[in-house]
């Protein structure tokens, strides 16, 4: 059922468009292009192209983030027709969402390769540590998704703050500059701050895995990222399995 | 509790809380502004709230093989019940005890998706009911033969028309392997010959190997032809269980009773049998207060099949021998069953000033008559026009 209502997702969400499936490639790079085209003209690095492809992992890695988190806070909602008729566990709801943006995901990374072949980048070992960046980046989405998800059961202002989240959300996230530039532009008590993001973790993990090096600001605060997305799986998981039964009464 | 109930209930209650009715708007515009500023001012506070049972300390049990037909009126609480026990929506107190795997039906065509083609649908809403790959796989064909739509299994079922659509999603429940089947109204749907189809589908289902039906639906005919138990609902209480017929004429005589807004309405056949035989005559009898109606009212009557065609109406002033009311208080119509196919006819009362006026009462619903289905004359043509033999007088009780 769940492999089933995913391909229905992944189906329905092209449908009757003439670009079909190339939107999921088309939407990423659009904003890899405006926002690498930024960030290399204030970053002033001699090598365009090697900017490009950072800022496209990081841009890639985020809007997985996004896609989920959005589209499992709206999950429950969207089908509540299903579950007002049909007894099923409710957590294959933002499971089967959780495998459809993975799916985009796993298309849009041909952006990325295209990229490392135009620029020449080399491949480092610790490129095996890439899956789990991307694993940790769906739990970071899916554990905030299911806390959302449960609130707008009952309030459905939740479907326009978590737009307004995500869209402050990157520019304090080392999408369009690394966590460098962030952390050597900021005082020093807000580097805590800074890093209590979960996504900063994830993406300078990611940036690690890709390019290695000094991806990585300072291990500490990469740690301390790290555990707070299981620290909201944990929350939004717990909350959403409260109130799962009586779901149905509040949609 | 013996080892064949499936289904053990036990002071089941569903408790909901309604929001209480806005209170009466203004009807100026100043009005309005300072009604809604002082909602903003209470929209921190707590509103109120009433309370409302769903369901009040229901009990029963049902044994395996039980066909159950479950009847009351909208709003009774028959389809909160069978939301709990499929596990939809948590009792707010009671027991529930099922042994068996239960499938639910309470809506054709759940998760249907209009973009996908008939085939995509099949898989997806078989995945939703429970079913596997390989148990959908093995049924394709009979699910797409008994669905009557193979020509079009790959169109979007959004192309549909909703009779087809309702084909398709139906054969796809009827297909499935549950120990205990729970229906919700869902034969209301499909053309005559498609409802029996359905009907023959479950009776084969429950008699073949012993699953057990529950079964919601006002047509009192597919109950009957479907179920030998039932359960009568009212206002969240359980009136009744016991075996259909006696539990149908439960409810008769009660709809009868309470709906009536002070018109009696007796029905009763005037043959040897006690049955309403073909050419024999049904006598109804609409009697209300002495001196409600002025001279000159007039009483109608409408029977309805189940699926709410009107098949035939009388109206008062089309005999003769009827003049006005006053000092009367009843309105008599005898009826000779000229050959009704329908075995269960709805019966409307209304009443009126004249005859082009609105109606001032109608009493819907008051009466089931039921034709009987024994030597029935043979129509060469289906569209045949029956014209009843129909008289009316006005006379005191």
């Amino acid at each position: 059922m769940l492999i089933n209502l995913a391909k229905r997702d992944f189906l329905v969400r092209y449908k009757q468009a003439f670009a079909g499936v190339m939107w999921a490639l088309i939407k990423p790079m659009l904003s890899i292009l405006v926002f690498g085209y930024i960030s290399s003209k204030i970053n002033n690095t001699g090598n365009t192209a090697l900017n490009f492809v950072n800022v496209a992992s990081a841009m890639l890695l985020w809007q997985l983030f996004s896609n989920v988190f959005n589209d499992v806070s709206n999950s429950i909602i969207n089908n509540a027709n299903l579950f007002s008729k049909v007894y099923f566990p409710k957590i294959i709801i933002p499971i089967s969402t959780l495998l459809v943006c993975l799916t985009d995901f796993l298309i849009s990374l041909t952006i990325l390769i295209a990229l490392f072949v135009i620029a020449g980048q080399t491949i480092h070992w610790h490129i095996i540590l890439a899956p789990l960046f991307i694993i940790l980046t769906m739990v970071n989405g899916l554990g905030m998704g299911l806390y959302f998800a449960t609130i707008n059961v009952k309030y459905r202002d939740v479907k326009f703050i978590v737009p307004v989240i995500l869209q402050f959300g990157m520019y304090v996230t080392p999408v369009i500059f690394s966590t460098r530039y962030y952390l050597e532009r900021m005082p020093e008590w807000l580097h805590w701050l800074f890093c209590l993001n979960p996504m900063v973790g994830a993406i300078d993990g990611f940036k690690y895995a890709l390019f290695g090096g000094e991806a990585i600001y300072n291990v500490n605060y990469f740690i301390v990222s790290i555990c707070v997305t299981f620290l909201f799986l944990f929350i939004g998981s717990r909350y959403f399995y409260k109130f799962e039964r009586s779901f149905v009464d509040y949609i | 509790m013996s080892n064949n109930v499936v289904i053990k209930v036990e002071g089941l209650s569903k408790h909901y809380l309604l929001n209480k009715s806005a209170k009466q708007k203004s009807d100026t515009l100043y009005g309005n502004f300072i009604d809604g500023v002082k909602n903003i001012k209470n929209i921190t506070k707590k509103r109120e709230k009433q309370d409302f049972w769903a369901l009040k300390d229901v009990s029963f049990e049902i044994e395996k093989g039980d066909r159950v037909g479950i009847i009351g009126r909208n709003g009774a609480g028959k389809s909160t019940l069978l939301k709990i026990l499929s596990r939809i929506t948590p009792p707010t107190k009671g027991r529930i005890e099922i042994t068996g795997n239960v499938a639910s039906l309470l809506e054709v065509g759940t998760g249907f998706h209009g973009d996908l083609s008939g085939r995509e649908n099949i898989y997806l809403n078989g995945s939703i009911l429970g079913m596997t790959k390989a148990e959908i796989d093995a049924k394709f064909d009979a699910i797409v033969d008994f669905s009557e739509v193979e020509a079009f299994i790959d169109t979007p079922v959004k192309r549909y028309s909703s009779g087809m659509y309702v084909k398709l999603a139906f054969a796809i429940a009827a297909h499935m392997d549950p120990d205990i089947l729970i229906l919700d109204e869902v034969l209301a749907v499909g053309d005559a010959a498609f409802q029996k189809k359905c009907i023959d589908k479950i009776n084969d289902l429950s008699s073949s190997s012993g699953r057990t039906i529950l079964f919601v639906s006002h047509s009192f005919s597919s109950i009957r032809s479907i179920c030998n138990k039932g359960l009568y609902f009212d206002s969240g209480k359980l009136m009744d269980v016991g075996p259909i017929d006696t539990v149908i004429t439960k409810y008769q005589r009660f709809v009868k009773e309470t709906v009536a807004q002070n018109i009696n309405v007796n029905v009763k056949p005037l043959s040897s049998t006690g049955e309403w035989d073909v050419g024999t005559d049904l006598s109804v009898e609409v009697s209300w207060e002495r001196g409600r109606f002025a001279p000159g009212w007039h009483c109608d009557l409408a029977f309805y099949t189940f699926d709410g065609v009107k098949i035939l109406a009388l109206q008062s002033q089309m005999f003769s021998e009827f003049s006005s009311y006053g000092e009367y208080n009843a309105a008599e119509f005898i009826i000779q069953n000229v050959g009704f196919a329908s075995s269960d006819l709805r019966m409307d009362v209304g009443i009126r000033k004249d005859i082009d006026t609105p109606y001032e009462i109608v009493v819907e619903n008051c009466a089931t008559v039921s034709p009987s289905q024994k030597s029935l004359p043979l129509y060469k043509r289906q569209d045949v026009i029956i014209v009843p033999k129909a008289t009316c007088k006005a006379i005191k009780i």
